[in-house]
This record gives C-alpha cells, structure tokens and sequence, in this order.
C-alpha cells in the first residue's frame, strides 16, 4: 500500500480549557480538492492553520509524504496559502508580490520574470505586473494571492475562506477560476469555507467539522445521501425532522412510530438506538410526495395541515404543520397536480419512502 | 509571525528585554528623584545615609519656595479659565462656521503648540519690554495662554466634531432661544472635551519652563522657574522635594482628568 | 416674524433672529490674541533682526560667517541627529513589542511612558544631572562593579544632552510608531512566513517597509522638536555644546542683542517651517499634539 500523500493524525488542539480540535483524522489523496465544511467555531480552519505552522496541536501529528510536518516551522513547509482577507503586500506591486517567495528562495532573475509570467497568465491577470495592491478589486487581489501562493510550486494548497469578503456574482466567477486552476495544475487543495454550495461545487471530497470533531468525510453525493450525523444531513441539503419514537432497531434499521400516526417501518437508522428512546426523523423535502388522501397501505407517511404555499418559480414550496406542531416543507415541481387547488389549512397527508430517510438517535 | 507575539521564537525575549531596560529607563529617574527627596545627604548620595522630611520641611518653611508655588498655581488658574472661554468661542467659529480661509485659521491656532518655544519667549520678551508688561502678572497670563490655547481648542474642536448639531436644533425648535440650546443642550455634551481643555490648559501652564524663564522677575517666579535658578547654582536636595511635589500634583490632576472623562463620557 | 426655526413666529417676546451660520466672529478673540501676542511679536523680533544695529543682513553674515556660530549651528544638528537616531533605534523595537504584547503587559509600559511625559520637564533633566554627576549613582554603580576606576565624565557634555534628550524624546516616537505598527494586519505577515521568508528576511523586507512612514514621521518630529530645544542641552551640556536655543537666549539676555538674537531665532524658525513643509508633503497633515 502507497503511503498518503497527506495524512492528518489524531490531530487535537486546546486553548487552555476550551477545546477547539479533537481527534481529528484525515487522509489526502495528491491532487485532490478536500474541503474543510462547518459553521464558525466549528474546527475547521483551526485544523487548517495547524496545517500552516501557525498553531502547535497540543496532540497527532501531520504527514506529507510520510515525513512529519509538526516539528517545521511555517516558513519551510513549503505550503502555499490564500487567506480570507487579502494580505498582498501593499508596498510591493502584483509582479513583485508573486515574485516575493522566488526572490527568498533565491532563484535567478530570469527564472522568476518567467515564472512571473506563468504565474499571472495562469491567473488571467497578464499585463497587471506593475499596478499596486491598491489599485485593483478584491476579486483580482485574491487572484494575485492564488499567483503568490502557487508560484514556487507548493504541494499544498491551503485556502482559508477566501472567497466570503466578495459578493455573489463575484464569488461565482472566482470558484469557476479556482477548479480551473486545480485542474491545471493538479495541485492538491484544502478548502475551508461554510458555505455548502461552495463545496459541492469546488470538491473531491468533504469533510464536515462540527464542534471540533469531524462528523463526516465523503463525497457531496455520500453525504447527501448517507449522512451519519443529523449535522450533517441538515447542513447538506435540505432537511425536515420529526420527533419519532424507537419502537425497535435491528441491522442498521429501524421501526418507528409518530406521535399519533402509525408504523414508520425500515428506516436506516445512525447513532446508538434505544428501545423506546425518541430520536430525530429526517426527511429531505424534495422526496416527499403530497396527497389530500392516505392512498391505503403500502404508502408511509404522516398527516399534515398547510400552513402556506408558495411559488417559487421552477418549484412550488409548501410548508405544513405535523400534529407534534413540527413544520415540515414540501418541494414539489412546478405544475404539479398534489398542489392544484391547495390552500392554507387543507389536511394533506405527505408520503415517503422509509429506506431514503433517515433516523437520527442520540 | 512577527506580528503574532507567541510565534517570534527567541526574539520574543530580545523585544521583551529591550522593552523592560527601555520602561525601567523611563522610570527610575523619577522614582529615584523621589526617593533621594526623603534622602538625609545633601550631596544626593545614594543610597542616602537615612531618611528625613528636612528637605520637604525646608521647602514649606521657605516663603520664597511658597511663593514660587502659589505664583505658579494662580497664573495657572487665570489661564485656565481664560484658554477655556476663548477656546469655546473659537471652537464654535472653527466647527460650525463657514467661511473662507478657516482651515488655515485652524492651522495658525495650532502653530504656537508646534513652534520652537524658545523663539516665542523671546519675541515676546522683547515685546513686552517695549509696552511695560515685562515681569507683569499680565504679561506672564499672556505668554502662557499663547501656549495652553492650542491644546484648549484641539480639545474641543474634537469634542464639538463629535457632537451630533441636531440635538441642539432640536432643543431650539422646542422654543429654546439658541444660546439657551447651547448652555443646557450642547455644553454638557461636550462637557469631556471643556473639561480635557481644562486639565491641558492648567498644566501646559503648571509645567512651562522656557516661557516663564523670560516672563519672570526677581520678584516674580513660577515654581519651575526658582527651580532653574536654584538649578543653575547647585544641586540641592531641596530641588528633589519641590520636583516631586510638582510631579504629584501633575499626575494627580491626570488621574483625576482621565476619571471625569471617563464618568463624563458614559 | 417668521424665522427659520419659529415658522410660526411663537417665539414672540424673544427678538426674533435668523439663527445663521456661525461665522467668523467667534473666531475673533482668539484670532485677536495669536496675532497680537504670537505673530506680531515674532514678526518684530525678525524685524530687528535686519535693523538692528543697521539695516541690511549684517547680523545674519555674522551668524554665518563665523566658526563659533558655525560651530553651534553644526552642535545643535549633530545632537538633534544623535537624539533622533537612538530614540528611533530603541523605539522601533519597543514600539513593535507594545503592538504585540499581551495588554497586561503593555498597559504597564504604557502607564509608565505616559508617566514619564506628565512628569514635569526640568524634573526629569534635574533626575539626569544626578544621576551622571561625578560622585552619582551610575559612576558609582560601574566603579563599584569594578568596570572603571576613574569616574567617567557623564554630564556637562555630549553624553549627557544625548542622554537627557532621548529620555525626553523616546515616546515621541514609541507611540505614533506603536499606531502605525497595529494597523499592519498580522496576517500579512503570516503569509511572508508561508512564502518562505525567515523571520529576518520578513523584518527587513516586509515590517520595517510598512512601519517606514511612522517612522519618518516620528523622527522628523523629534528632530525638529530637539533643534529648537532650550532646557535640557542648557542643563546637561556644557558651553562646548551649546545649541541654538541657548545661543538665542543670551543674545538676548546676557547680551542684549536684539539684532543677532532674531537673526538666529529666525535661522531657527525657518529650519523647523521648512522641515514641517517637508513633513506635510509627505504624510499630508500630521497629527499635531499627541493627546
């Protein structure tokens, strides 16, 4: 078995008594696109600048290519990072930004004015190497910090939310650059951010941070369709939750009932199910079905009363109320017959299969 | 890193080093100057032989020390109120008026604060010998609020800059004559600034040397002039307690400055 | 009458008035004592500069003409250059050191440099002249640990202005550099680090750029506030260094010269006004006053 390219052990860090990273462990394959995915406080970029040598984990370790990292201050690691703010120098131009590192590591200046060029066609900035930091928009500023950090050919690189200062439109254009780039380069990128269509666009992989743990590594696909936390199923698409009980759990499934409604049979269950115990019944809004009928036996579900509906262009949105007082919404296409005529307070009855939901215990 | 200061390694300490030397260096003279003045040697030996109150008691028993003090203390009240009124005044004129050319007067108000004093003691020492207001009371008032005017005005120009005009208007559409708006509404707004001008004002002219070296006369001396003179002849001990005395009444009137503001402020 | 405030005209028994913008005469009082008691006087003293005892630039040909003024003028530039360099050479660390300490620390420096400014001029230069006398606590201190033998002649000299001055002048420049230093975001600096710098090669090419303009700005003050400095080069000098304000002062004074003394108060002024023009081009309107 090849060694992974990077492997992150056991990583934990504590700042006195409050703990900010624990049992961290993840492996990078070389050239993969691996985002770090979470709320503020959740881990995420703590891990990432323990990556960088700018926090000392007080426990694990950090392999590249099986040598560790932990012991090498930031300025030989040899990683390259973009930061959420911009931290060009400001009394360098963009051609002597870029060429900041090749001048530290004393290259020739024929081989930087080259690189140099690369590094700013790469980017599409040919033709800015004289202008100040100053003088350019935050989008360019961050293109030129992508220039800096790849310019000496890093193996890594870090990227620590550097798109959450610019605006939507701008935001768009700049993740199209960013897998461009990877794609061009082949380098292999950690991406921190917490915002999740960004990651489903950007990754290879995601690795969701919650509270200083890791609830789950996986593809955007896996994680939307198996998620193993009820974090992540709620951070990952859209989620509706209905207070269940446990009537019994075996193999990884589980038999459930609601409130007063009946029999919920076969649904995969995560976490440690308790006979008896409640947990949470999750349910993804654009794979329930919707009816003004139970349509008999065979079909699960729950009885509901709309509290509204709402047109939403390519969709129609319809939000409703369990008889535990819990709302749930319903995504339906747009022209779908469920919801001709439907209007606020009608009792519906919403369906769905068991084996694509999810109970959360614990 | 150089800007984190747990991440700088060894140069952590070699900053921390400088640093403390640099603090310790600031403040030993002045600790030292006030622990000689309760020192029993004449020749400030230190450390001093024993410990004695003479040098103070010799400062209070002596009438001309006294009344260095009480000179002192009464050309730095008149200043004071005087740089506070016209600085009011102008500090309206400078905040609220419109007119051309008052940016360069706001300038000429702030040029006394930058230029050498030694420049403006003489000039006026001359000046003053020529219309009979040398060694004056008047004349000592004068030079002095030349000097305390700029920090007065920088005071509450601020205080003014800050100060949101509306609430004044607002006070005279209720049916306030202007004036009144001003004296009820605005000036306890801008009380912090009235009272930063005030501490500023008594001290510039509590402390100043040079001016007063010119303004003086035989009969007429501020604290820190008898100091200069008792200086320029020896260095007796009874300077180290008159020092002290003038460094406790400085930093008391700080301490108290910065807790008004504070409680004004809020 | 209907004003701008009492459309209504309510305000009946108080004169109606147009409240109008303040204007100029507020100014007045003030304006009325700067210029009285500040430009004119300063405009005389020039004045008698080049009429006294003749008109015609006699006075400021003597200045300049002879080695002893000469001698002054230079003394006076080479201590305000002396002062400006040691204060911005040990400021710059403390500075850098204040920015990024913890501020249980730092509130202690703080407190301590803004003692030292409060305290009063002639008793900081008092507190130097005792301490550098012959039979005073440093000679004795190093004749004691047995570094010299002889005491050393710390006072009425060159060490002794350099001394006293930069005690004075130091957080002239610690604390506008510790406001430049903060507004340097830190992470600029990490990314130096992860480009590759060494904790040298990121001082050197990266701080000490960023900090310059607090830097000049802070050591143009110190210079042109040590050039027009009176009390302490008069106490902590001796007469082989006299500087320009004290050259003034005896004219005036002692001699009663009235025509060489503003010849040289004006050299003086027309130095500082050039080297504050200077200062404004580069950095735009200084703060003045740091309070």
């Amino acid at each position: 078995m090849t060694e992974p390219f990077l492997q992150i052990r056991g990583l934990r860090k504590d700042y006195g008594i409050v703990n900010a990273v624990s049992d961290v462990n993840i492996t990078v394959e070389r050239g993969e696109f691996m985002t770090f995915l979470g709320p503020s406080g959740s881990g995420k970029s703590t891990t990432l600048y323990i990556l960088a040598g700018f926090e000392n984990p007080t426990a694990g370790d950090i392999l590249l290519n099986g040598e560790s990292l932990i012991s090498t201050p930031s300025h030989k690691r040899n990683i390259g990072m973009v930061f959420q703010r911009y931290t060009l120098f400001p009394h360098l131009s963009v051609g002597e930004n870029i060429a900041f590192p090749l001048k530290v590591r004393r290259w020739g200046k024929a081989a930087i004015d080259a690189k140099v060029q690369a590094m700013l066609r790469l980017v599409r900035l040919e033709g800015f190497e004289d202008r100040k930091p100053a003088q350019m928009s935050g989008g360019q500023q961050q293109r030129v910090a992508l220039a800096r950090a790849l310019a000496y050919d890093p193996p890594v690189l870090l990227m620590d939310e550097p798109l959450s200062a610019l605006d939507k439109k701008l935001r768009e254009e700049i993740q199209h650059e960013i897998r461009r780039i990877h794609q061009e380069t082949e380098v292999t990128i950690l991406y921190v951010t917490h915002d999740q269509e960004e990651a489903l666009r950007l990754s290879d992989r995601i690795a969701v941070f919650s509270k200083g743990v890791i609830d789950q590594i996986g593809t955007g696909p896996e994680l939307y369709a198996n998620p193993a936390t009820r974090f992540v199923a709620s951070f990952i698409g859209d989620s509706d939750f209905v207070t269940c009980e446990i009537v019994s759990a075996r193999d990884g499934r589980a038999d459930l009932s609601i409130g007063s409604g009946g029999a919920i049979a076969g649904v995969p269950v995560h976490g440690t199910a308790v006979d008896g115990g409640m947990a949470a019944l999750m349910l993804r809004p654009e794979r329930l079905s919707l009816s003004r009928i139970s349509t008999g036996a065979g079909t699960t579900g729950l009885s509901a009363r709309v509290n509204d509906i709402t047109f939403l262009g390519s969709s129609i949105h319809v939000a409703a109320s369990a008889p535990s007082g819990e709302t749930l919404s319903v995504r339906l296409p747009f022209g779908h017959e469920a919801a001709a005529g439907l209007s606020r307070g009608d009792t519906v009855f919403i369906g769905f299969d068991p084996a694509s939901a999810h109970v959360f215990c614990g | 890193m150089l800007l984190n200061f747990e991440r700088l390694g060894a140069w952590k300490w070699i900053l921390l080093v400088i640093t403390g030397l640099t603090a310790a260096f600031l403040i030993l003279p002045i600790v030292f100057i006030a622990a000689l003045s309760f020192g029993s040697s004449q020749w400030l030996i230190f450390p001093p032989p024993s410990w004695t109150l003479q040098w103070y008691k010799a400062f209070l028993a002596d009438p001309r020390w006294l009344e260095a003090a009480w000179t002192s203390f009464r050309i730095a009240a008149v200043v004071t109120v005087l740089s506070v009124l016209i600085g009011l005044v102008a500090s309206f004129g400078l905040v609220r008026g419109r007119f051309i050319g008052k940016e360069a007067l706001r300038a000429l108000f702030l040029t006394p604060m930058i230029l050498p004093v030694v420049v403006l003691a003489v000039a006026l020492y001359a000046f003053f010998l020529r219309i009979g207001l040398n060694g004056t009371t008047t004349g000592f008032v004068i030079a002095h609020l030349v000097v305390a005017l700029p920090f007065s005005i920088l005071s509450m120009t601020n205080a003014l800059e800050g100060f949101d005009k509306s609430i004044e208007d607002a006070a005279v559409l209720c049916g306030a004559h202007p004036l009144e708006a001003k004296i009820r509404v605005t000036l306890p707004a801008i009380s912090h600034g009235l009272f930063s001008a005030a501490v500023f004002s008594f001290l510039t002219s509590w402390d100043e040397v040079v001016l007063a070296i010119f303004m003086a006369s035989p009969t007429l001396q501020t604290l820190p002039v008898k100091i200069w003179t008792t200086l320029r002849q020896d260095l007796t001990p009874v300077i180290a307690a008159a020092s002290t005395l003038l460094v406790i009444v400085t930093i008391a009137l700080m301490l108290l400055a910065a807790l008004v503001r504070k409680g004004l402020k809020s | 009458m209907a004003t701008l405030t009492d459309p209504g005209g309510i305000a009946g028994t108080v004169k109606p008035r147009i409240v109008r913008q303040y204007n100029f005469a507020q100014t007045v009082p003030a304006l009325a004592l700067i210029l009285l008691f500040f430009v004119l006087p300063v405009l005389a003293l020039l004045l008698r500069s080049v009429l006294e005892p003749q008109p015609g630039f006699g006075n400021y040909a003597a200045l300049l003409g002879s080695t002893t003024y000469l001698k002054i003028f230079l003394n006076t530039f080479v201590v305000s250059a002396l002062v400006t360099a040691v204060s911005l050479a040990i400021g710059f660390p403390v500075a850098w050191a204040l920015a990024i300490m913890p501020s249980r620390l730092s509130s202690v420096v703080f407190a301590i440099l803004l003692l030292s400014m409060w305290t009063n001029l002639l008793t900081r230069t008092y507190a130097w002249m005792v301490l550098l006398q012959r039979t005073g606590v440093i000679n004795k201190t190093l004749m004691g640990l047995g570094l010299i033998d002889q005491p050393l002649p710390l006072v009425n000299n060159l060490v002794g202005v350099t001394i006293g001055m930069t005690y004075i002048m130091l957080p002239f420049i610690i604390l506008p550099l510790y406001g430049v230093i903060r507004r340097i975001d830190p992470a600029i600096l990490q990314a130096a680090a992860l480009c590759g710098a060494t904790r040298f090669q990121a001082l050197t090419r990266i701080l000490i750029p960023l900090a310059a303009p607090g830097m000049v700005s802070g050591a143009l003050m110190v210079f042109v506030m040590s050039l027009g400095y009176f009390v302490t080069p008069a106490l902590l000098g001796g007469t082989a260094n006299m500087m320009l304000a004290e050259l003034i002062a005896q004219f005036v004074q002692s001699l009663v010269n009235w025509g060489m003394g503003g010849a040289a108060a004006l050299i003086l002024l027309v130095v500082t006004l050039t080297l504050y023009a200077v200062q404004l081009r580069l950095f735009g309107p200084a703060r003045m006053g740091g309070h």
